[in-house]
């Protein structure tokens, strides 16, 4: 199994240290991302998370192995420490990957009360199968 | 034997009714209306669309709250107000929403924020049916003179470009907000969020 490519740190502002993220669910990035639908040719390849100001703060890097641009959707679910939901589900939020582009993309909790995240993606092009399987359309935040 | 059809009428009658009755709580039209994901990316035209606000005042939130200024406005409980986010395209959008939702995801960031524009005449109407109508206790009537003033103000405002030619139509928008201080008038943040859409016919 591939060991963990996350590397996900609280930075304690206050005291000027850093803490190891402690996740629901472990700190893989599989662990963290949910695709809807086999991505072929996009690929979260790197997740980064600190804590500063009291935010949550994650960075990711979205690699394309295509030559070809992609399309990308995503969104943030932002969970407290125990794993529940503490905002709303947020909107899908469209990007171009680029031909062979590693693409990194911040974002910064709305609440201060999220703790961890879980990142939804799906990638119209690319959905062939999966545990959506047969069911594109049907999976696809897109209108 | 007439007697056995007499009662059998019912009892089919009741049968039939009752296969009609589905268990979906729902109400079912011949127009062929769902609901949808509200938080779809949506694409209809190059007008700006539920996603555009929805991902702007999310970025304009996010921002906001990493400010020192609007940390420091949380912890003291300060007051904020909001001018409409105002819509500089020609198209009609109704840009409030926008000052609306990043109003209301603050405010569940513990911002604190007074009334102003439109509102304000329902706020005043109010306190004057209290005080002056003559029907209501002394004692629990909201007194005039009591409402607060806001330190800070947020404002912005939404523009755009359009460019067309014979098989594309390109819109570009860019969605600007601030954060001012009233007293001084100085802009302690601002941020923008860029848009483009494109169609190809």
């Amino acid at each position: 199994m591939k060991r963990l490519a996350v590397i996900a740190v609280f930075g304690l502002a206050c005291l000027g240290g850093v803490a190891p993220a402690q996740g629901a669910d472990g700190g893989t990035i599989a662990s963290k991302v949910g695709e809807l639908g086999r991505m072929e040719y996009l690929k979260v390849s790197d997740m980064k998370a600190v804590r500063r100001d009291n935010l949550l703060r994650v960075q990711i890097t979205v690699t394309n192995s295509s030559s070809d641009n992609q399309q990308l959707y995503y969104r943030f679910l932002w969970l407290d420490s125990d794993g529940f939901s503490v905002w709303n589900e947020g909107p899908w939020k469209p990007e171009i990957i680029y031909g062979k582009q590693d693409k990194i993309i911040s974002v910064t909790a709305p609440t201060f009360k999220a703790a961890d995240f879980k990142l939804e993606v799906q990638s119209p092009n690319n959905s062939t199968s999966g545990p959506h399987s047969g069911s594109t359309a049907d999976s696809s935040p897109y209108r | 034997m007439k007697s056995c059809r007499i009662l059998l009428a019912p009892a089919l009658l009741s049968l039939s009714l009752s296969a009609c009755v589905t268990t979906s709580p729902t109400t079912e039209g011949s127009g062929g209306v769902s609901y949808g994901d509200s938080n779809a990316v949506e694409t209809v035209t190059t007008d700006l669309g539920s996603t555009d606000i929805q991902t702007t005042s999310e970025t304009m939130t996010q921002s906001l709250l990493q400010t020192p200024v609007l940390q420091d406005i949380i912890r003291k409980r300060g007051l904020l107000m909001a001018s409409p986010v105002e819509n500089k395209t020609s198209e009609y959008f109704d840009t409030k929403l926008i000052t609306d939702t990043v109003l209301s995801q603050l405010q569940k960031n513990g911002v604190r924020y007074v009334i102003a524009g439109d509102e304000m005449q329902n706020q005043v109407d109010e306190l004057r049916r209290q005080n002056q109508s003559g029907l209501y206790k002394k004692s629990s009537t909201a007194k005039v003179g009591n409402m607060q003033g806001a330190q800070y103000r947020l404002d912005g405002s939404v523009s755009s470009i359009i460019k067309k030619a014979a098989n594309i139509k390109d819109v570009y928008y860019k969605i600007n907000m601030r954060l001012i201080e009233i007293e001084s008038g100085v802009v302690e943040w601002s941020d923008e969020k860029e848009i483009r859409k494109t169609l190809r016919r």
